[in-house]
């Protein structure tokens, strides 16, 4: 990780590019010291919030815990029990599956978006409109499509009657389920995810484009050549978060389909939510949660590597 | 420098420190020693239970009761989290499928000892009611507070333009083999995109506009609301030695049959396809938008129904099976304690009050429930009279004694686990009925796992 | 910016452009009228219109019971809960954690982000990486150890328990900052060096300015989070005078296992729970485009 995510070390007297000639003022430690500082209240939240209770997480994977007696080890028990549990890797055929159409769709949609939104209009209503689904919590946004996409009487397939399409039973079809929700998170994340994206627009500098403008570049070309190329720190940091974001669904499931229909939709954390609260089998809850975690490690580091987010093409 | 680094570290310090300090103003300790704190989820119920706190209170001055309201799924978490962060509610209402589960974790205080020492007389509840709150350990666990059992929900406008009488209605017939009565009324009921009925000839299966019959989902482990009368009056039982269940019988022939029917009424075009079923908001929604015929339900969904303004809902007896009777579960909700209680004595009086027929009166008028309390059934009677509801159906069973208990276990939650999935597998068609016999060896194997 | 004005005229590209501009906007939009129609409708009417696209037997009932102006008789009639709604108060403990979290978090967030972007020192980009392995940190893990610490501290239903986990840092908001401030070019740093100037004063000075954008833009997402965040506050401020909007507002959620939500009184309860975000947004809307300023300096 160290090495695709190094920063341009910020010198302080001379100009960038002569790192070997820099007079180290505090030898190795740099600016360590101020950087503590800086550091500390973050430090102070992360420790107690997260490092703590996923340590606590980790030990608890390898044991047996049903939450509501104390603990006892029982060593990689957990881990090879997963093994054998076909509801474990279903629900890991099924989170990619979630995760792959929602990302894939968020992601062009938002790009494209944001395009507009800095080529094409400067208007804040516009602006707000796009943001509106992401005010809306996501239970709710659920509900809401849940209604909305109701087999008998929702507005969705009343629509699609209108126009002589047969109704769809978006949330009870095994084929359906995944993507209806893949979607309705669209919905609710794109205008989000495009403002992310425009964030990183707006630091590519305009004399780029007029340079482009000069050299008779068409938009097509613009966005391929220059725009998506520059864009690419950013993007990177989107797609990482997103995708992160995207392997945790769960409160959409929990609200619509709770799983179903037969094992369609039991996302992994759907299921690793189950065992923990509705069967108490917390120990194993946490093992699944552990690999989890390891997974999305792995996934945001190739992705980091691949996309080398290091720093723009500019810098 | 040194100035600026020293400003940020008090800011941060005085940061962390600050609200902590403000907070031990706000915590737990700060309610009184006669404070019972109590949660029920159905805010339905919530006017009522406030009625009872102050009647408990003008009785018992010592005493008072903090009435806290949270929707069932959130109710579940919060409670779990309350039992291991030791900020439980001193008294909560609890369900058969999770009370098993918290009493073998000894989460819920047993009150054999109270009821001893205060010589409660349990024979004022509906039979057999107080018993079901009796561990697989033999501990008592909770006064019973209300009770359920199941009819059909029809919608009269469509039983009347079908030309099915209330009397045919309340005599229906069933059996696994050509589903009796019940059948003919449901086919019907059906009436397809060209107005021809389930049992007329051209019936356009594959183009339903109402559904004789509608249902909520493929009912899981316990059916309550979808099969489990069925599968009772057809002889079968959910597992030896009802409910405190040490092994189950899923792949029984007699509940077999009875699913394989039930299935068929799918393939007929009497019943929508679990897909349709479940792909959306609910099934009374449906029922309320003139979609279906009848729907199977709980008593405790009255006010749900009755809030469907623009469906005339009528009620009708479960149909008769081939054991010669209507059978229907009957379940019921209770007030336990829990066991890291501080004021054991306290919430004892409080649910030894909700208990009590004083109490049971005042739930009984709300005409929201049916009251575990036998004298204060006529009041309930009266108050869902004056809603418009003959509620008699739901009561029958119970007077005859033709009711059965929810499959109550520890391990429902696995059970469930196992069943849901392999339920909804049949309903979809993607298997038979006979691959029940399969679930119920896995769940079997939970259960001797467990014991 | 002065390049997309110069290309004003409607070509037949910029033509689909707009078609898609609009396409997106309704398929946005079209989700808020229902709301709209269905919080002004009757709820007891729903569902035997749902094709009908105006409010069925159209009503304020249900903007009323959010606002906690019905009586319970009159939310039980109209399909309702039987809870009641003081409003404004927790319109109020929403507005007080929302900000204190956004203000704290992203100002902490930002200094963190300063150490990882613009300050050298040994293992940085490790500890970095350490940072940014917490966002994928599964919530179960977290949920109930900080509830548990929260009320060892005594900080149950206090404002403090509600802010205090998001109120250091979030992995996603020193992640973004970072980004962005990665990409500040380094001669105008270097010459306030010159000058004399100490991290402190670039940090306040030079860099939190230059991020203006950015930081507008994330403390608005963190407000938003933190507007909508449930489950935490559930646990933790469940007090009268600490309960946020969104815990309120779950009464209109479905209550009972089998029960459907309070359809219209959950649509209106959503839509004047965004209203002060709409508000909000639009307010700070400009900030987020004036970031241009920046672009000149590289």
């Amino acid at each position: 990780m160290t090495a695709t995510i190094k920063a341009p070390p910020p010198d302080r007297r001379r100009s960038r590019g002569d790192l070997e000639a820099r007079p180290i003022r505090r030898r190795s430690l740099g600016d360590l010291k101020v950087a503590l500082i800086f550091l500390a209240p973050a430090t102070v939240g992360f420790v107690v919030f997260y490092i703590w209770p996923t340590l606590r997480g980790a030990y608890l994977s390898f044991t047996e815990y049903s939450l509501l007696s104390p603990p006892e080890f029982n060593g990689l028990q957990n881990y090879e029990r997963m093994v054998q549990d076909g509801f474990f890797w279903n629900a890991l055929v099924v989170t990619v599956e979630y995760v792959v159409i929602n990302i894939g769709l968020q992601t062009v949609l938002a790009v494209g978006i944001a395009m507009l939104m800095y080529r094409l209009t400067k208007s804040i209503t516009v602006r707000a409109v796009v943001l509106l689904p992401y005010l809306v919590a996501n239970v709710v946004v659920a509900l809401v499509w849940y209604w909305m996409l109701d087999f008998q009487i929702g507005i969705v397939n009343q629509f699609l009657g209108w126009i002589g399409i047969d109704p769809i039973a978006f949330f009870g079809e095994s084929v359906w389920g995944i993507p209806t929700i893949a979607l309705i998170n669209v919905w609710r994340h794109m205008g989000y995810t495009a403002l992310l994206v425009f964030a990183g627009l707006q630091t590519i500098p305009t004399y780029v484009y007029e340079a482009a403008e000069v050299d008779g570049s068409t938009e097509m070309k613009t966005f391929w050549r220059i725009t998506l190329p520059l864009l690419r720190p950013v993007l990177v940091m989107v797609l990482v978060v997103t995708i992160i974001g995207s392997f945790q669904i769960f409160d959409t499931v929990a609200v619509t389909t709770q799983g179903g229909p037969i094992n369609a939709t039991r996302v992994i954390y759907y299921y690793i939510y189950e065992r923990a609260f509705t069967r108490f089998d917390f120990g194993y809850a946490s093992a699944m949660a552990m690999v989890l975690f390891a997974l999305l490690a792995i996934v945001s580091l190739l992705q980091l590597r691949l996309l080398r987010a290091k720093e723009s093409d500019l810098a | 420098m040194n100035i600026s680094r020293r400003t940020i570290l008090k800011a941060g310090l005085a940061g962390l420190v600050a609200p902590a300090v403000a907070g031990c103003n706000n915590g737990a300790a700060s309610r009184g020693t006669g404070e019972v704190i109590y949660w029920l989820w159905d805010s339905a119920q919530l006017p009522m239970y406030t009625e009872c706190a102050k009647v408990f209170h003008e009785q018992n001055p010592q005493y008072s009761v903090k009435i806290e309201q949270y929707g069932w799924d959130d109710y579940w978490s919060k409670l779990v989290t309350g039992f291991i962060s030791e900020t439980a509610p001193d008294v909560f209402t609890s369900h058969s499928s999770r009370y098993p589960l918290f009493a073998a974790k000894d989460q819920l205080l047993p009150i054999d000892e109270y009821v001893a020492q205060d010589n409660l007389d349990l024979t004022i509840y509906q039979p057999r009611l107080a018993d079901r709150w009796i561990g697989a350990d033999g501990k008592r666990y909770g006064l019973p507070k209300d009770w359920d059992t199941e009819v059909y929900f029809y919608n009269s406008a469509l039983t009347e333009a079908a030309g099915i009488s209330a009397e045919q209605l309340n005599s229906m017939t069933w059996n696994p083999q050509d589903g009796g009565t019940f059948e003919q009324i449901v086919a019907r009921l059906t009436v397809d995109s060209k107005g021809r009925r389930g049992d007329q000839s051209g019936f356009d299966k594959k183009n339903v506009a109402v559904y004789g019959l509608g249902f909520a989902d493929a009912g899981g482990s316990d059916g309550q609301t979808s099969w489990s009368w069925y599968a009772a009056s057809n002889g079968w039982k959910y597992s030896e030695g009802e409910p405190w269940g040490t092994k189950f019988f899923y792949g029984d022939p007699k509940f077999t049959e009875t699913i394989a029917w039930w299935r068929g009424l799918i393939t007929k075009g009497y019943m929508p396809t679990l897909a349709q079923a479940t792909s959306g908001v609910d099934v009374t929604t449906t029922f309320g938008a003139g979609k279906y015929g009848m729907t199977p339900n709980g008593s405790w969904m009255l006010g749900t129904y009755a809030g469907l303004k623009q469906v005339k809902t009528k009620l009708a007896r479960l149909p008769q099976g081939p054991v010669g009777k209507r059978m229907s579960m009957m379940n019921g909700l209770a007030d336990t304690i829990w066991a890291g209680t501080t004021r054991p004595e306290a919430s004892w009086a409080w649910v030894k009050f909700l208990g009590s027929k004083t109490a049971q009166d005042i739930v009984a008028k709300a005409g929201v429930v049916f009251p575990a309390v036998t004298e204060s059934m006529p009041a309930a009677k009266a108050a869902f009279a004056a809603d418009g509801w003959d509620v008699t159906p739901f009561l029958e069973p119970v007077e005859a004694g033709d009711v059965f208990a929810y499959p109550a276990n520890p391990n429902s939650a696995d059970v469930n686990a196992v069943m849901t999935p392999a339920m909804e597998s049949v309903l979809a068609f993607e298997k038979d009925p006979s691959s029940l016999a399969e679930a119920n060896d896995e769940v079997n194997q939970i259960l001797s796992a467990a014991s | 910016m002065s390049v997309a004005t110069r290309r004003r005229a409607l070509t037949p590209g910029r033509t689909v452009a707009w078609v898609c501009l609009i396409v997106l906007m309704l398929l946005t939009l079209f989700p808020f009228y229902w709301m709209l129609r269905t919080a002004l409708s009757d709820n007891t009417q729903l569902a035997g219109n749902s094709d009908s696209l105006l409010p069925v037997e159209s009503t304020l009932g249900a903007f009323k019971r959010v606002l906690g102006l019905a009586t319970v008789e009159e939310a039980q009639a109209q399909g309702g809960s039987g809870a009641s709604v003081n409003f404004w108060l927790y319109l109020r403990n929403s507005v007080v954690v929302s900000t204190v979290t956004t203000v704290s978090q992203v100002f902490f967030s930002a200094m963190a982000a300063y150490a990882f972007a613009r300050l050298r020192w040994p293992g940085r980009d490790k500890v970095f990486a350490v940072f940014l392995a917490a966002l994928m940190v599964p919530p179960i893990f977290t949920t109930l150890p900080n509830f548990v610490l929260i009320k060892n501290l005594g900080l149950l239903n206090s404002f403090a328990g509600i802010i205090l986990p998001a109120a250091f840092m979030t992995p996603f908001a020193i992640f973004f900052l970072r980004q962005f401030f990665l990409g500040i070019s380094r001669e105008l740093e270097e010459a306030a060096m010159i000058d004399g100037a100490g991290h402190r004063r670039i940090f306040f000075g030079l860099i939190i300015p230059m991020s203006a954008a950015p930081i507008t833009t994330l403390a608005i997402l963190t407000y938003i989070n933190s507007w909508n965040d449930y489950f935490w506050p559930l646990l933790v401020g469940q007090q009268e005078n600490v309960r946020v909007l969104t815990v309120a507002l779950g009464i209109f959620r479905s209550q009972t296992p089998q029960g459907s939500p309070d359809w219209a009184g959950l649509m209106a309860a959503t839509l004047i729970a965004a209203l002060p975000m709409i508000i909000l947004f639009l307010a700070f809307a400009k900030r987020i485009t004036n970031s241009i300023g920046f672009s000149g300096i590289k």
